[in-house]
């Protein structure tokens, strides 16, 4: 009974294994698609557009200060995550 | 009204607990887990914050999240959209915890906690700047957060009064002093988020002349500054925002050289470089501080943000601009933003009336007599009880005259990551080999790195040139002050190589037994100061419960471990089951 309870065990733990090994093939599969079509798409559309997502260069503007106003807002905002 | 404040999944995790607008409760989760900066959901602090009230979730009316998880998810996007097809490897190694953590937070806590009420989502660097403003002795400060990032925010200056907050400008990913540190750090051979610190100390070992030292001129080449203290880095220096490294092939060639190896020589040339990075830091943030000061008119200012941990440069800021008082929390990087949400939920959004200011730093767990008693009985710990608290303290002091190495443990133990006369290492900075004493029995540091000082408060300014009067800030070791030059002989382990000395202040009632400690040594010495340097192995945080602080003191060359009442000698009991310093890392 110990040792049929043992194999049971060591059966679903091997099985959680090949699971997880699975579910990390098909996620990397996936985000593969997902980063080359939807990433390198976007991406590319909006080089064509010439929208910059992240400034990197600097310009001769005066300040690099950017309006942000972050103050108390309506209770239900900070439910939001975003 | 209790009100749990959370941080996560970046770095330095933490919980802190409010009860009625006071902070009770407040621990960063390495403490715990024993894993420096600790990232993974904090669910023991919860716990210890919990118990320590002894309630349960169903207590708690409101918790609190440090940051917008999807703001943050926009602005990883937008890395990955802009520098497309370079962030491949990034994207796919990142991706699968903000798909199963970081964007399912509300599962997380409902499901971890069982916890059925209100979760508040607050803005990272308006939870920097909660959690030092709402806590502090201001009614109306002027307020500078300056971090690595928070959602797209790495700068941000406002102005806080009463119950309300308004940061007012912002600087934006990715350019960012934090970020630019935490580049040269890795530069340097040393580990980002957790070695910042070290390269600070390194820099009075170069050129700290601006005119002189080289690289300051070849360092301005990748960040503009501008009059008001704003400025833009130039991204082909750096790759952070796209790999998982952070300086650049260009950077390097810039520097002169490749990338230090953690096990390289430190030459002049990094010292110069780790001069100039703390030149440059010192530059933008004396602009920003001004220009702030201008706009707002307003004497007391407030720092936070892990660039807050800069104490070289704290200790300059009264003395280079025009305000007049500074506050800075015990732990001002992202460990601090569960006490800035929870804060920040009582007072602005629910408006409730500000009723604590933070006097001390110790929030986190204690462990009572008979607890520590089980303890040594039940590992057959060899002991001495000491009486009473004259007796420890006679006895402890004359250990440090002595110049043994002593363990400190005691009372409840301090939020932030310094060490501040809780769980602290003690001994005496009279004695020149002191440092390398030390270095060669517990701390293997790096050479270059000092050991910080504990004074009392109504002593300090004999041995130390502060301000006066003497920040409250200084109490948590976060500013660096200079050491007046004729004790300097005097207390050689605690001078750093510039002559100054990271000190930390203690008030008697803050932690009477300590503040009375350092007195009864200077009854000895004739000078009543301390080392006092984290109680920790190297690589590991700073220890939480007497397990911790006794297989520390087994595992190194700590000679007593005073603990609660307890008096241990590290000869009397055999040290091969507790050693400790094969984990000894970074």
């Amino acid at each position: 009974m110990k040792k049929l309870k043992q194999f049971f065990n060591e059966f679903k733990e091997g099985m959680k294994d090949f699971g997880s090994g699975i579910s990390m093939i098909v996620n990397s599969i996936l985000l593969i698609i997902v980063y080359l079509i939807g990433v390198g798409i976007t991406s590319l559309i909006a080089k064509i557009f010439n929208k910059r997502f992240l400034q990197t260069k600097f310009s001769r503007k005066e300040t690099y200060w950017e309006d942000l106003n972050l103050k108390k807002k309506n209770k239900e905002d900070y439910y939001k995550q975003f | 009204m209790y009100i749990l404040g959370v941080g996560c999944y970046y770095h330095d995790s933490s919980a802190a607990l409010l009860k009625d607008g006071i902070i009770v409760a407040a621990v960063q989760e390495e403490r715990f887990t024993r894993k420096k900066h600790d990232t993974s959901f904090p669910i023991n602090s919860i716990n210890y914050c919990l118990k320590s009230q002894k309630i349960t979730i169903n207590n708690i009316d409101y918790i609190g999240f440090y940051e917008k998880p999807f703001l943050k998810f926009e602005r990883v996007l937008s890395q990955h959209l802009h520098i497309f097809p370079l962030s491949f490897k990034t994207f796919l190694s990142s991706m699968p915890s903000w798909i199963n953590e970081k964007l399912r937070i509300i599962r997380k806590i409902r499901k971890e906690l069982k916890y059925k009420k209100d979760i508040f989502f607050v803005e990272h660097h308006l939870g920097h700047a909660a959690g030092s403003f709402f806590i502090s002795p201001f009614k109306k400060a002027a307020i500078l957060t300056i971090d690595g990032v928070g959602e797209w925010t790495t700068t941000a200056y406002g102005i806080g009064e009463n119950n309300n907050i308004n940061l007012i400008k912002e600087i934006k990913f990715p350019s960012s002093i934090g970020l630019l540190y935490s580049t040269i750090t890795a530069y340097l051979g040393f580990s980002v988020n957790n070695s910042e610190y070290k390269v600070m100390g390194l820099s009075p070992y170069g050129d700290m002349n601006k005119d002189t030292n080289p690289y300051y001129k070849k360092l301005k080449k990748v960040i503009d500054i501008k009059e008001d203290g704003s400025f833009r880095m130039d991204m082909n220096y750096f790759i952070y925002h796209y790999a998982d490294r952070m300086p650049s092939k260009i950077l390097c060639k810039l520097l002169n050289g490749p990338i230090r190896r953690p096990d390289e020589e430190i030459t002049k040339r990094h010292k110069d470089i780790a001069a100039a990075l703390q030149l440059i830091t010192e530059e933008i943030i004396t602009k920003i501080l001004n220009y702030l000061y201008k706009v707002t008119k307003c004497n007391n200012l407030i720092l936070a943000g892990g660039v807050a941990l800069n104490s070289v440069y704290n200790g300059r800021i009264l003395r280079n601009t025009k305000f007049k008082r500074i506050w800075i929390q015990p732990d001002p990087g992202d460990g601090g933003t569960s006490i800035g949400v929870a804060s920040y939920i009582y007072h602005s959004i629910l408006g409730k009336k500000r009723n604590f200011v933070l006097k001390d730093a110790y929030l986190g767990p204690e462990y009572p007599s008979k607890e520590i008693k089980d303890f040594l009985y039940k590992n057959k710990i060899k002991y001495t009880i000491l009486k009473n608290d004259k007796e420890l303290l006679k006895k402890t002091a004359k250990l440090i005259y002595e110049n043994n190495v002593v363990g400190w443990f005691q009372g409840r133990m301090e939020w932030g990551p310094r060490a501040l006369g809780s769980r602290s290492i003690l001994s005496n900075p009279c004695n020149p080999k002191m440092k390398e004493i030390l270095n060669l029995k517990v701390k293997h540091r790096e050479k270059f790195r000092p050991f910080a000082p504990v004074v009392c408060e109504d002593d300090a300014l004999r041995y130390f040139d502060c301000d006066t009067p003497i920040p409250e800030s200084t109490d948590f070791m976060l500013m660096v002050y200079p050491i007046k030059k004729k004790w300097h002989n005097k207390i050689p382990a605690v001078t750093h190589v510039d002559g100054s000395g990271r000190l930390q202040t203690i008030r008697k009632y803050q932690n009477q037994l300590y503040y009375n400690l350092i007195k009864e040594f200077g009854k000895l010495s004739g000078i009543p100061i301390l080392i006092n340097t984290s109680f920790n192995i190297r690589g590991e945080p700073i220890v939480c419960n007497p397990h911790d602080a006794y297989k520390c003191m087994m595992g190194t060359g700590i000679d007593y471990l005073v603990i609660d009442k307890f008096l241990i000698k590290r000869d009397d009991n055999p040290n091969h089951m507790w050693d400790s310093e094969k984990y000894a890392k970074d």
